[in-house]
């Protein structure tokens, strides 16, 4: 509303409809990142918390140690470097084959009568409502050494023996794209929808061929929207656990996994603490770009 | 063939390509939850034995039951505290710490869920201590469901309240009701289909959440996904195939009616209109 | 009887306010002055209309009457309180919005009680009171329809009947026939004068529409950069112009820059290089001599003919360039020889008529000596 408006409120009401989203937020969603931060710094223990505190009172003074150990294990194992890369790798490339699939369906449908729009991207949003794990789970029967697919290319004859595909980073991209795709098709649709149609006609007008026109026109235009769908896609699947695990192999290394075993398997929360914070701050700069993208889009592009 | 029917084809079979690949694999799931075999992977008769061996275990049924309260309350709060968000971000003008609130709320949309899961953890187990804070339990659930769907929320309540046009708002204050009424009589009634989609979505996501649940959960609150999870670990487990099918069928019966419904009260929207412009003016 | 310019557009506060008072209202957007210490009388009763182009602050001010944006400095009193402080639902206020801002969710009749159930109204009065309502504005066989279901026509008159429900002292309307075609704006302007004369609610209203505020406003506030140019009924606005800008912005009119020759107190001439001899205005003025002015006279006061008129002054040959046919009347763009161009505004009193004027003809224009108005600003 308009300068007149927040004043009037009740100062109650107005700080409460703030204070309660803001308040439960930064209980549960920043001070946990304030926590994991001084984990990190701290070593395990055994007993409950698993760790130590980084304060301690001796003579009467405080005096806060931070141990760097868990940092200096990140850099001279390689296998945690490798890890950071591995996910960011397949993140990245997972998106772009996901943008690939995912922009020509959203530009269809875009192009469609505002009725069979709707209909189509129900259809597009529909499987996202059924299970995320059911979904990958289904891939297993269709990637495994006896499953569908090898199945069905054995009866065509395409090949001979079964391909190892199931337990391989390339079920993981398989499975990334799939169940990231309307993560992918939404934002790009939203964008393209609101493209005026008399841009291209005017282009037409002009001379402009209709793939001319696509690339000087619609491309540039849908920028915001393919930011937005590749971060959608990209940030969360740095740090996904449930596709690599279920899907790819023991060489499918991605930085999820890895911080899941550091704290199911070794009960070793400070380097679990670790691997996160660098996970965080890798994901930091795609964050805030994001953060900017977004909160632009939630305002409705006030200032 | 011309260039516009040609790219017309293009276009769909490029859609009809990519439906076929997100559906497929829910078809096939959905076929192979009637095989005989216990090997999901060669058909070997019809049969509904798997769905007979689901009703019984009780320990899916128990997950189930968790699943549904948590998933339930969790859309309930993430709904109110998501519309709230949504008024601050649409309609409040600046104040102290806005940018921050702004980045809160954008954040969780794209955060990974182990990073999530594992932060909201240690806090809990650091604020365990205190008396009446809920320990792990259902409760731990609940709060970290709420703090991932929250964000989801508001964006569609604020996507909902920014079409809204500003003078409904105006004229009723205009005519003497104070802002608090303005929200209650007005806003909310309008932005209603939203906060609808809002609360299936936040349902949803909390339905459907694995990696959470499993850092939050206490002992006694395995939810459902935990449970499948745990099943499928080890490869194909039929029982999970007819699981499936249900929740696919679920879902799609509630979207399909809910598409439904939306559709005719469009076309009984249309024909009020029709009859209006037929009236003399 | 003396026509007299008015001073530069300044309006000297009554020495009694009027109902709605208005002083040195300032608005500010981020260094972008809106409203430039306005300030205004209302009388009771009156229609009272803020015409102006985009930008020239008529909406901001009927924002800050409806209290829908603060004003940066001044004060608004109507009838005696002070009201720039309060918000709008405090307000007895009441504004038809552009979009008419109909509740979709609520019918006819709930739309029109809702400013009554916030005064806390009993049911059996706001009954009533609806009924009066939906009679006043005749729309009484659609009381349970939703607002979808009318057409604009209808569902303006639901907005003011909304907007009249809980009698306020003041009645603002925003840009009224802004939403309505051509055919239904004339017809609704008369119609919408008749209601609120007949409720008796003063009123101020915004357009950008001069046809609109000379039909249906008791006075007009030509508004232009955050500042009024002129206040006065429309016909004083018309004939008596105060400054070249409102000249200009009501009607067309023809302009002739120049200096003041002769100053007397039984006439006045104006030298100007767009006229071959000096204009001729029959009445004195408060001027000095060799003051740059601006002679304003409206086309439709200039008479036109191929012989040469009676009379020693205001006349003069030039040449038929362009002739633009309206249907009811054509205007007819005359070359002076000095090159200046003169507009001439004929009604085409009589079918296929237009005394064999056409493209081409030399003819001769002129005027009555009081016909036009010398311009000092």
């Amino acid at each position: 509303m308009n300068a007149i408006g927040w004043k009037r409120w009740l100062p109650g009401t107005r700080s409460g409809v703030i204070a309660a989203p803001y308040l439960w937020l930064l209980l549960f969603f920043a001070v946990p990142f304030v926590i994991i931060l001084m984990i990190s710094f701290a070593r395990t223990q055994v007993g409950s918390p698993p760790y130590t505190w980084l304060l301690e009172y001796v003579d009467g003074a405080f005096s806060l140690k931070l141990h760097l150990g868990n940092y200096a294990a990140l850099i001279q194992d390689s296998q945690y470097a490798l890890a950071y890369l591995s996910s960011i790798k397949i993140a990245v490339i997972a998106t772009l084959f996901t943008l690939l699939i995912g922009y020509p369906m959203a530009y269809v449908i875009s192009r469609m009568s505002p009725a069979a729009r709707n209909v189509a991207m129900m259809l597009v949003v529909l499987p996202s409502w059924t299970s995320f794990l059911i979904r990958v789970y289904a891939w297993i029967g269709i990637l495994d050494r006896n499953g569908l697919l090898n199945q069905l290319l054995l009866k065509i004859g395409v090949i001979d023996a079964p391909l190892q595909i199931l337990y391989t980073p390339t079920a993981a991209y398989i499975g990334i794209v799939y169940c990231y795709l309307p993560f992918m098709v939404l934002p790009l649709y939203a964008n393209l929808v609101k493209l005026d149609n008399r841009l291209l006609e005017a282009a037409y007008d002009l001379g402009a061929r209709p793939w001319q026109a696509f690339l000087k026109i619609t491309l540039p235009l849908s920028r915001g929207g393919i930011i937005a769908g590749c971060m959608l896609v990209m940030i969360p699947a740095v740090g996904e656990f449930v596709i690599p695990e279920m899907l790819g192999g023991p060489d499918t290394l991605m930085i999820g996994r890895v911080l899941w075993g550091e704290f199911f398997n070794n009960r070793d929360w400070p380097t679990a603490s670790a691997v996160a914070i660098v996970m965080l701050a890798l994901l930091l700069v795609p964050i805030l770009l994001f953060n900017r993208v977004q909160q632009r889009e939630l305002e409705g592009r006030l200032t | 063939m011309s260039m516009v029917r040609r790219s017309r084809w293009l276009g769909w079979s490029v859609l009809g390509l990519g439906f076929a690949f997100l559906y497929l694999p829910i078809l096939l799931l959905m076929i192979y939850s009637f095989n005989a075999s216990k090997l999901a992977t060669v058909w070997s008769g019809f049969s509904t034995r798997w769905y007979g061996e689901l009703m019984n275990d009780r320990q899916i049924l128990d997950a189930l039951w968790i699943s549904l309260k948590v998933a339930f309350w969790t859309a309930c709060a993430a709904t109110v505290l998501g519309t709230m968000a949504a008024m601050v971000v649409t309609r409040f003008k600046r104040f102290p710490g806005k940018t921050l609130f702004g980045a809160l709320i954008t954040a969780p949309l794209v955060m990974p869920e182990v990073i999530l899961g594992f932060s909201l953890m240690t806090l809990l187990v650091a604020m365990g201590g205190i008396p009446g804070f809920p320990s792990r339990g259902v409760g731990s659930i609940w709060i970290a469901h709420v703090t991932l769907t929250l964000s989801f929320v508001t964006v569609i309540v604020s996507s909902r309240l920014q079409e809204l046009d500003r003078s409904l708002e105006e004229a009723a204050m205009d005519l003497g009701a104070s802002r608090l009424k303005v929200f209650f009589q007005i806003t909310l009634p309008i932005i209603a289909p939203a906060l609808v989609a809002g609360w299936l979505l936040a349902f949803t996501l909390s339905l459907d959440d694995v990696v959470i649940a499993s850092f939050v959960a206490g002992p006694n609150s395995t939810t459902l996904p935990m449970k499948v999870f745990a099943s499928v670990r080890m490869g194909i487990k039929p029982e999970i195939n007819a699981l499936a099918t249900l929740m696919v069928l679920a879902v799609s019966a509630v979207a399909v009616l809910g598409w439904f419904i939306t559709a005719r009260s469009e076309k009984r929207r249309q024909r009020d209109m029709q009859m209006a412009l037929q009236d003399n003016g | 009887m003396p026509f007299e310019a008015k001073p530069e557009g300044e309006v000297v506060p009554v020495l009694e306010p009027g109902y709605l008072s208005i002083r040195a209202l300032r608005k500010e957007f981020d260094g972008f002055v809106a409203l430039d210490d306005v300030s205004l009388d209302v009388r009771k009763g009156e229609i009272f209309a803020l015409l102006g182009g985009s930008g020239s602050g008529k909406s901001t001010l009927l924002r800050c009457l409806g209290g829908f944006e603060t004003p940066t400095a001044g004060t608004i009193d109507l009838d005696g309180q002070r009201i720039n402080a309060l918000p709008p639902y405090q307000r007895p206020i009441n504004m038809m919005f552009q979009s008419y801002a109909l509740f979709p969710h609520m019918s006819v009749e709930q739309n029109i009680a809702f400013g009554l159930k916030q005064d806390g109204l009993d049911r059996d009065a706001i009954r009533r009171r609806v009924g009066e309502m939906l009679e006043l504005v005749q729309l009484q066989k659609l009381a349970r329809r939703k607002p979808h279901q009318l057409s604009g026509g209808q569902q303006q008159r639901v907005a003011l009947a909304r907007s009249l429900a809980k009698g306020p002292k003041l009645l603002l309307l925003d840009e009224p026939m802004g939403a309505l075609d051509k055919k239904l704006r004339s017809q609704m302007q008369l119609e919408l004068v008749n209601i609120i004369e007949t409720s008796g609610v003063t009123c101020v209203m915004v357009t950008h529409d001069q046809e609109e505020a000379m039909t249906m406003a008791t006075r007009i506030a030509v508004m232009d950069a955050g500042w009024i140019q002129q206040v006065g009924k429309p016909d004083e606005i018309y004939e008596q112009p105060a400054n070249r800008f409102v000249a200009g912005f009501i009607g067309s009119v023809n302009l002739f820059e120049g200096v003041i020759d002769e100053d007397l107190p039984e006439y006045v001439t104006v030298r100007t290089p767009l006229f071959p001899a000096p204009i001729y205005v029959a009445h004195g003025i408060t001027c000095y001599e060799g003051q740059e002015v601006a002679f304003a006279l409206r086309p439709e006061k200039v008479m036109i003919g191929k012989d040469e008129p009676a009379g020693d002054t205001n006349k003069a040959q030039g040449v038929i360039e362009e002739i633009a046919y309206f249907g009811s009347h054509s205007v007819y763009h005359v070359r002076l020889p000095g090159g200046a161009k003169v507009l001439s505004n004929f009604a085409n009193s009589q079918r296929w008529a237009s005394d064999g004027l056409t493209w081409g003809d030399t003819v001769w224009v002129h005027w009555r000596d009081n016909d036009g108005v010398v311009l000092t600003a």
